[in-house]
């Protein structure tokens, strides 16, 4: 039997180790894009390398924002901002499952005492033109991972397949605590005391709900849609992607945040979330064309260094 | 090696399979391949299907060694042009001879009456089941329904998820295929975690024994049987444990080898309406709920892990921790809800969009609520459904509802009786979405039938009136589903309703106007009747439907009810005997054709053969109308059947196409007359015979 690994006990520390693991099964660990996004796959790192043919293998946290979802912080489960812990395998290797499941180790899960299981959940994002299929994953009942395989971003097919995990950190946190409540989980520490997730975010979850559901300037935001989408075509037609991406990424939440303040009716809905859907297209075949005009610059790399 | 067959044995060792169509993708699998072989005349004994989460196998036994010998025989040229004078063959022969891979001398001659020709027979050995193998399976793995194939890695191969090992034993040997990209052999997996060595498989019969000791329950019937009993006998101590088989069913497909665990949450939960529990409990956490003795739940639940814990206390308390919260967020959605009542949820639906161009759910209310009222008026519900049908859609906008969709309706019916609705309304308020899918029940009550029906027909002829009717399988309305929910309800319900005037008045109030919509509902309704009569299999075939059908009738309740008369008069022994009079009528109708502006004039009626069938249809016409009227369809045909002998008289005696114009008109419509009445009931040109 193998040794039990102590599981990380500050919230901190659960980082660390996944970032550890993760680095020694070859992964660049990359920090949180600067920019608002709804999940992890917006990352330029996931969203853009999923595109075209060149291996990719990155871990990273990425901060996500999902306004309707704040609670005022008074929900000990939900939260308009929290984390997610994003690792992106590209071609998705053989065993991915049994690196997922040596992570879990990792963090101290002996999975001959857990009941873990891989449950069907397949991810469509209308806004990203992408879809995959997978799992979310079970802990004693409680989905602590979402497991995907792209099958297509932007509208293009993903050849080789870019396999996705990405952890909800928080949960993981709250069961290895024994925490009742996020804002309860032990942040850190260390010889300056104890810092839990309240005293970081607390007041920025009440703060930030108040804005998003009642404050937030509706006309100004919807004009500020219609900006980053011209921005963002213009960009496209100049061949500057990245910068496009970005614009991209910005017009997505500033949605977000007319969807959460409710001022977007059913149908207006559904063009906003065509628009966003019809830039990341655009993105996408930009990215796939600027890395081809570069001669796929990885895929070279990965040869002349003799791996795949 | 003398055998003569061989048991088959292939599985797909895959990451975790979608646990809803396992079974079905499993069947398919054992379905593809024994076709296959049954197809390519390959005998085989009985087969077996094997499916977990993580493996789809078939195992057919005693399949024969290879394909049995046919007889070939391909025709050629006739003799005749196959040697010239000198019995030399010539070019045709040659070339056939050639074509056959023989000589020309190994040829045989078929003698038959029109000449004779030379043929090639041969005996054509059978290919060996091996050869056939791969193509079988192959063809069987395409053949699968996968609404969604998945690529994986930098393989070409598509799956439903990845697969990651092939095991193919043809009696105790390997079969070396390539199939999805992976060399086949004998090696699979057992248990994920409770067995790390790979399991070495020996022969198609020790692979389910050699799958057990790895901890994998292979059959699906055996597990679900296994976890069907493990829940039942956690639950009985407390009570009955709850098996929807449904939920069963899911359950054996997300586990390999199943191990309950019971677990219980707080006991103030209990406190909810139980269908919100069981909503949480078992819609949402997949666990089987588990009932006291006395009939209420139990905060106790089952649930099925897939192993077997060092610490089974982990296992129960992880997942104890999941439901707390989800429970505690129904409790507090139950308590923000009842701070306003329903009057006051109802009020915000104007914010709610049924559709774009017919409106918010506030506006669909209210044509609802003019509708019900009228319904309910013909069908004596009484004056509350105009109160159940301001508060139906209230529950929408609660936040339960929010959560659990499934709830709408029963957070209604909830709701309304806390606030101190009568029975009555909070009911109906349940029962309008009734029938929700095919085979569920039906709204009991006068006003939920009223409110049931109101809501389908709105929905039916707004989306009608603004073109989204479904098209192939595209029907995101539901709106089959509504036609099939309405008229089981009036079937059923045995409501006599006058639908064409119901689809009429909706039209009227909708904000888009449309003219022909009525017409259009109308027929799409008559598609759907048309289907579910065929349906019932009581012996009504589709000219008898037909026959009922025709001239539009406008109450399916009427519809079913000359059907069944119909179908009884037609087992009569002399039922030809109208169906005969009015082919012989119509076939003289058609010729001479008679406007339904010309009366018959008694004063002009001289044969007496005519004079009496006039006044035998002036008797009879009223008996068989009294009767149908009455809705006594049977005896109105048996009525009917009094004309016989009058119209068998009138065209013995009786020149129809006089030369006199005012006596030929009158005799043409008096047959007119005569043929009106025999279609009271039912059109009978449409029967055969």
């Amino acid at each position: 039997m193998a040794k039990l690994i102590p599981a990380p006990q500050t919230f901190q520390d659960l980082i660390f180790a996944l970032q550890t693991y993760w680095a020694k099964q070859g992964c660049v660990v990359l920090q949180p894009y600067d920019m608002e996004m709804g999940a992890g796959t917006f990352h330029a790192d996931t969203f853009l390398r999923a595109v075209g043919p060149e291996a990719w293998h990155a871990a990273y946290v990425q901060t996500t924002r999902r306004p309707t979802d704040g609670r005022y912080g008074n929900n000990p489960f939900r939260l308009a901002r929290y984390y997610q812990f994003q690792v992106c395998l590209k071609p998705s290797p053989d065993d991915i499952q049994e690196l997922y499941l040596d992570s879990l180790r990792h963090l101290g899960f002996d999975l001959l005492t857990h009941d873990i299981r891989f449950v069907e959940d397949n991810w469509e994002s209308p806004t990203l033109a992408a879809w995959g299929l997978g799992w979310e994953v079970w802990l004693n009942g409680m989905e602590i991972t979402q497991f995907t395989y792209f099958q297509q971003v932007g509208g293009v097919d993903c050849r080789p397949v870019m396999g996705e995990i990405a952890y909800g950190l928080e949960r993981l946190a709250m069961y290895i605590q024994g925490k009742e409540s996020i804002f309860d989980i032990i942040w850190s520490e260390g010889p300056f005391g104890t810092i839990t997730y309240g005293d970081v975010f607390h007041q920025n979850e009440v703060e930030q709900s108040t804005y998003n559901f009642e404050k937030a300037d509706t006309s100004m935001l919807s004009l500020q849609f219609d900006a980053f989408e011209a921005e963002c075509r213009k960009l496209v037609a100049d061949k500057l992607v990245l910068p496009a991406y970005e614009q991209m990424v910005k017009a997505s939440h500033t949605f977000n945040l007319l969807d959460a303040r409710r001022s977007v009716s059913v149908t207006e809905r559904q063009r906003y979330i065509l628009r966003v859907r019809s830039l990341a297209r655009a993105v996408a075949e930009g990215y796939l064309a600027s890395r081809e005009a570069l001669g796929f610059p990885l895929l070279n790399k990965a040869a002349a260094q003799g791996v795949t | 090696m003398n055998l003569a067959n061989a048991d088959l044995l292939f599985e797909l060792l895959t990451e975790e399979l979608p646990p809803r169509t396992l079974l079905s993708l499993s069947n398919a699998l054992t379905q593809g391949i024994v076709s296959g072989l049954d197809k390519a005349c390959v005998a085989h004994g009985k087969s077996r299907s094997f499916a977990t989460p993580r493996r789809l196998a078939v195992w057919v036994r005693a399949c024969a060694l290879r394909a049995p010998d046919r007889n070939a025989e391909r025709r050629g040229p006739p003799v005749s042009a196959s040697f010239d004078a000198n019995g030399a063959p010539m070019q045709a022969a040659i070339a056939f001879a050639k074509s056959c891979h023989v000589a020309v001398g190994e040829l045989e001659r078929l003698d038959t009456d029109k000449g004779a020709w030379l043929v090639y027979r041969a005996v054509e050995s059978g290919a060996t089941t091996l050869s056939l193998l791969g193509d079988i399976i192959k063809q069987a793995i395409a053949a699968l329904p996968i609404a969604k194939r998945m690529r994986w890695g930098s393989n070409a191969a598509e799956f439903v998820r990845p697969v990651r090992g092939v095991v193919l034993l043809f009696g105790a040997e390997v079969v070396p295929l390539e199939i999805l990209g992976i060399q086949a052999g004998r090696v699979t997996a057992g248990h994920r975690f409770h067995t790390k060595r790979a399991v070495t498989i020996h022969s198609a019969k020790s692979y389910e024994a050699q799958l057990a000791r790895a901890k994998v329950v292979a059959d699906f019937a055996k597990r679900r049987e296994r976890i069907r009993a493990g829940v039942l006998s956690f639950g009985a101590g407390v009570g009955k444990t709850l098996v929807d088989d449904q939920l069963l069913d899911e359950v054996t497909a997300l586990v390999e080898w199943p191990v309950p665990v019971a677990g219980q949450f707080e006991e103030r939960f209990l406190a909810l309406p139980r269908e919100v529990v069981v909503a949480t409990v078992q819609g949402h956490q997949r666990y089987f709920p588990v009932e006291r003795s006395d009939g209420k739940l139990s905060n106790w639940f089952v649930t099925v892990s897939n192993i077997e814990s060092r610490d089974p206390i982990k296992v129960r308390e992880g997942n104890e921790r999941v439901v707390r919260p989800r429970l505690s967020d129904a409790a507090f959605f139950k308590d923000q809800d009842l701070k306003i009542n329903l009057e006051a949820h109802a009020a915000k639906l104007t914010g709610v969009i049924f559709q774009t161009k017919l409106g918010n759910y506030a506006e669909k209310t209210r044509r609802v609520k003019i509708l019900a009222e009228t319904i309910g008026a013909r069908i004596s519900a009484g004056p509350e459904v105009s109160r159940a049908a301001e508060l139906a859609k209230a529950d929408l906008m609660t936040a339960m509802v929010g959560e659990f969709p499934e709830l709408q309706g029963t957070m209604g019916r909830y709701y309304a009786l806390v606030q101190g609705e009568s029975a009555a309304v909070a009911l109906a308020i349940e029962e309008h979405y009734r029938p929700r899918f095919a085979g569920d029940a039906l709204p009991a009550s006068r006003i939920g039938q009223a409110l049931a029906l109101a809501d389908k027909i709105d929905t039916l002829v707004g989306i009608f009136a603004i073109d989204l009717k479904p098209t192939g399988t595209k029907d995101p309305f539901g709106l089959r589903r509504a036609a099939l929910g309405m008229l089981r309800i009036l079937l059923e319900g045995k409501l006599n309703l006058d639908v064409y005037e119901l689809i009429g008045i909706s039209a009227m109030a909708q904000p888009v106007q449309k003219t022909q919509v009525a017409e259009e509902v109308y027929d799409f309704l008559a598609e759907r009747f048309r289907g579910l009569l065929l349906e019932r299999n009581d012996g009504s075939t589709t000219e008898m439907i037909d026959a009922v059908l025709t001239g539009r009738p406008h109450s399916p309740l009427e519809v079913d009810a000359r059907l069944q008369a119909l179908k009884e008069f037609l087992q009569h022994p002399d039922a030809s005997v109208l169906t005969g009079l009015n082919k012989r009528i119509a076939n003289i109708l058609k010729k001479a054709q008679i406007g339904n502006e010309v009366r018959v004039d008694t004063t002009s009626l001289i044969e007496p053969a005519e004079i009496r069938l006039h006044q035998v249809l002036a008797q009879i016409s009223s008996q068989v109308l009294e009767a149908a009227a009455a809705g006594h369809y049977s005896l109105s045909l048996m009525r009917l059947m009094g004309l016989r002998a009058s119209v068998d008289d009138f065209f013995e005696h009786v020149m129809v196409m006089d030369e006199h114009l005012v006596r030929r008109n009158n005799r043409l419509a008096l047959l007119r007359d005569v043929q009106l009445l025999l279609g009271c009931v039912a059109d009978l040109a449409r029967l055969p015979g």
